[in-house]
């Protein structure tokens, strides 16, 4: 928004000049205190450290990358493969992310497990994260929430382009899922014994039909705990 | 009392029915469906009248080439005649003259949200490993009538998941609705009743009898004819997904009787064979050999040319390569020990240039037959010869005055000396050992796999089948089919008749093709009558169509109408243009 100026001649005051240099030495110097002793942004997650009160800055400056503000919730991460309780692959390979991938970045092999209450599994799948454009629609494709894009990280760099092509057990990883109807509880698996078999059924929750934050996102994950977390480090560290 | 007991005269009848009205149009029946004026002949179902004047209604059960069990209750319909204004099912009522019938009712609409409600009561909706989706009618019949969430509040009914019937077939217990197609499928048409239904209630499933599996020759059709993902096929079980793969209309070449397939392809790799329908050979239904027979396509194919045998080989340009071959073959067209051994597997076009070429370039009076051994034989569809082309080969020899004489013929003539070198068009031979006999010939070979009697050959010219190319097969009964191009040729590869084409140049013959066509217009009149009416753009063919060509499934099972049947080729711009350039 521009400045109004109205085409009017100078007042007595203005015309005096010094009136006016001291009253921007006045704006400049109350900036200057309030960057200097109260933060600008009112958004308590932006920061992991102790903040507010005299003596210490509010100021937003992030000493990257030793300081890194949280991502938010919806923040689109690197993507992994979610485990189940056994470590297998929730994916059963129904190629969903593969046939909406805009970009074409995903490769995917089906094969066939011998004795698992699920029959399909990804043998190959493949992303290849300098193709992916990051509009997660793999995420929303996915009939079995199991690929997510989570895990708050950015695409680690890498000096080859082949580091950059991710395979099934690099993008296995994070926290283990499990929903009330999953065919590993309702049906048992041999590679799940019977008394944990028992104590994920009471667990499991049913399967998210509206993807709120809670539901899509790992269990645990919370930005205000990732900022007390690194509060703490950063506490002990200065001890 | 007396009266009563002893009437004097008999009641008057009760008043039945009314008469029936006189027939609008004498011998056939005239209904109305949803306000069209359908006339069929007597004994026409509804369903089928009403898809006579492109009014769909649903159904599972209903198969036109089986008895009607009218047990899926998806096609009911109001119908004016019906016993106490009840619907009836359209797959098994006839239309009767001047009955109306309602197919869009809210009682109708209702009828079929319930319908299918119940059939997805206990589905367990496990699309993402369903080999069925993307050409499951519960997918688009639910999207289509139903569109509501289950209501089902305790847990499913869990049946067998992984249940193999039998070598070809895989059957999920818990994703069938019961139909029973396949089971009146095996005991009507294969005549085999190998499946029925077990248990009672939601507890039913179909099952073989215990121990025995389901091996009979025609059960891959199971697999066609189940409207949802129940009966897989063991082969192409979890290898694709079918939204993804294109159709070619093409034709087996598993054995003499030709059916009418549909091959599936994607990125230059086939996938699977379908059934065509056509009456007058297949009806809609194939062999579990010819079902698997796509194999020789894909795996252990010749892609370069290579000269020499075993460890002196090598490969050799594809320019180059028919050259060579003419110069390892020019000595003995001379000398007159030079033997061409034609296979019953390559295409009509194919062998037209090569009886062409050795006619007139090989200056030879008879060609031997090759082509796979004999199988077994059946009197339904399964013919004894395994070769598609057999007819179409003693035409073509026959069209250049060629005498054709048996493989056996030929290795008897390599053993006395009399033939030292050999023109193999196609290398499948009915006898391996025997081919090792020829080992000791120069031998050009054009081949489609590296078979025994390829890596035997001195030039190796790599050839494509007929999936990678536009061409005619004739039948055992003479019937000229053609069948399109699925997908260009893989590698260095071309068809038999390019590289006999190629042959033919270097041999100082004016020979020069573009395509499958012009080869047939240009050798085809030397057939004479023997292929009757038949035109080769009977089957209007586009060459390669790029992207994704949408599966044709309507003519086989009745799917629902829409982008999944291909457009009629009649109306595409390419057939346009391709009648434009013929006339």
């Amino acid at each position: 928004m521009p400045y109004q100026l109205e085409n009017r001649p100078p007042d007595l005051r203005e015309s005096m000049y010094f009136p006016e240099i001291i009253r921007g030495i006045g704006t400049i110097t109350k900036h200057f205190l309030k960057n200097l002793f109260f933060s600008r942004d009112a958004n308590p997650d932006i920061l992991a450290r102790k903040r507010g009160g005299f003596g210490h800055s509010d100021n937003v400056t992030l000493q990257y990358p030793e300081e890194r503000a949280p991502y938010a919730p919806a923040y689109r991460g690197l993507h992994r493969l979610v485990p189940r309780e056994d470590g297998k692959p929730r994916c059963v390979a129904c190629y969903m992310c593969a046939t909406i991938c805009p970009a074409q970045c995903i490769y995917i092999e089906a094969a066939e497990y011998p004795d698992d209450p699920v029959e399909k599994y990804p043998a190959k799948f493949v992303i290849d994260e300098l193709r992916c454009i990051v509009c997660g629609f793999c995420v929303e494709a996915c009939p079995k929430d199991a690929i997510r894009m989570d895990s708050g990280e950015h695409t680690p760099p890498s000096y080859e382009r082949s580091a950059q092509i991710w395979d099934e057990k690099r993008l296995l990883r994070g926290p283990p899922v499990s929903y009330q109807y999953d065919p590993w509880l309702r049906r048992g698996s041999p590679s799940i014994p019977p008394d944990k078999l028992e104590e994920m059924r009471a667990r499991a929750k049913p399967f998210p039909t509206v993807a709120t934050d809670e539901a899509s996102q790992t269990p645990g994950f919370s930005v205000r705990a990732l900022a007390a977390e690194a509060r703490d480090r950063a506490q002990a560290a200065r001890k | 009392m007396a009266e009563e007991k002893k009437p004097d005269a008999a009641p008057p009848k009760p008043p039945g029915p009314p008469a029936p009205p006189p027939p609008k149009n004498p011998g056939f029946v005239t209904a109305i469906v949803d306000g069209k004026e359908v006339v069929v002949k007597p004994g026409t179902t509804v369903i089928e009248a009403a898809k006579a004047v492109g009014i769909d209604i649903p159904y599972y059960c209903y198969h036109k080439r089986l008895s009607i069990a009218a047990n899926c209750r998806m096609c009911l319909v109001e119908m004016s005649n019906a016993p106490g204004g009840k619907l009836m099912p359209a797959c098994q009522m006839p239309v009767a003259e001047g009955v109306t019938v309602k197919t869009d009712t809210p009682r109708v609409k209702d009828q079929q949200r319930a319908t299918l409600e119940f059939l997805l009561l206990n589905h367990p909706v496990d699309c993402s490993i369903c080999d069925q989706a993307g050409e499951c009618k519960l997918q688009d019949y639910y999207m289509a009538y139903d569109r509501q969430p289950s209501r089902l509040d305790v847990p499913k009914v869990m049946k067998g998941k992984r249940v193999e019937l039998g070598p070809t077939v895989t059957l999920d217990q818990e994703r069938c609705i019961l139909c029973t197609r396949c089971v009146r499928f095996m005991r009507e048409v294969a005549e085999n009743p190998q499946l029925g239904v077990a248990q009672r209630g939601n507890e039913s499933f179909i099952t073989t009898f215990p121990g025995q599996p389901l091996d009979d020759k025609y059960a891959g059709n199971v697999v066609d004819i189940c409207p949802v993902g129940a009966l897989t096929s063991t082969d192409f079980r979890f290898r694709g997904r079918v939204w993804f793969m294109s159709s070619a209309r093409s034709i087996c070449t598993g054995c003499a009787r030709g059916c009418n397939t549909f091959l599936d392809y994607l990125n230059d790799v086939t996938y699977r064979y379908r059934p065509r329908e056509n009456d007058a050979v297949n009806e809609e239904w194939m062999c579990d050999d010819g079902r698997t027979s796509y194999k020789y396509l894909n795996a252990g194919r010749v892609l370069v040319a290579r000269e020499g045998r075993g460890a002196n080989a090598q490969p050799l340009p594809r320019k180059v390569a028919p050259r060579r071959a003419a110069e390892v073959l020019l000595p003995h067209v001379a000398a007159g020990s030079l033997a061409v051994l034609l296979s019953p597997v390559a295409s009509l076009e194919d062998l037209l240039v090569a009886c062409k070429v050795a006619k007139e370039g090989l200056k030879v009076a008879e060609v031997y037959a090759g082509g796979r051994a004999d199988g077994w034989q059946d009197d339904f569809l399964k013919r004894a010869d395994e070769n598609p082309n057999r007819k179409g080969l003693e035409l073509a020899a026959a069209a250049y005055g060629l005498a054709v004489r048996p493989f056996a013929d030929l290795v008897a003539a390599a053993g006395a000396g009399k033939v030292k070198a050999l023109w193999a068009v196609g290398t499948e031979v009915p006898d391996a050992k025997a081919a090792e006999k020829l080992g000791a010939l120069e031998v050009v070979a054009q081949s489609y796999g590296d078979t025994a009697l390829a890596q035997h050959a001195t030039v190796l010219l790599p050839a494509s089948p007929h999936s990678e190319m536009d061409g005619t097969f004739v039948n055992f009964e003479g019937r000229a089919q053609r069948f399109e191009m699925a997908y260009f040729p893989k590698g260095e590869s071309r068809p038999h008749w390019a590289l006999a084409a190629e042959l033919g140049a270097a041999l100082g013959l004016p020979l020069a093709f573009a395509s499958g066509r012009e080869v047939f217009a240009a050798l085809g009149p030397q057939l004479g009558a023997a292929l009757g009416d038949f035109a080769w753009d009977s089957l209007a063919s586009t060459g390669k169509r790029l992207g994704i060509v949408p599966l044709a499934a309507g003519t086989v099972d009745g799917r629902l109408p829409g982008n999944r049947d291909r457009v009629p080729s009649e109306t595409t711009e390419d057939y346009r243009r391709a009648m434009s350039r013929t006339s």
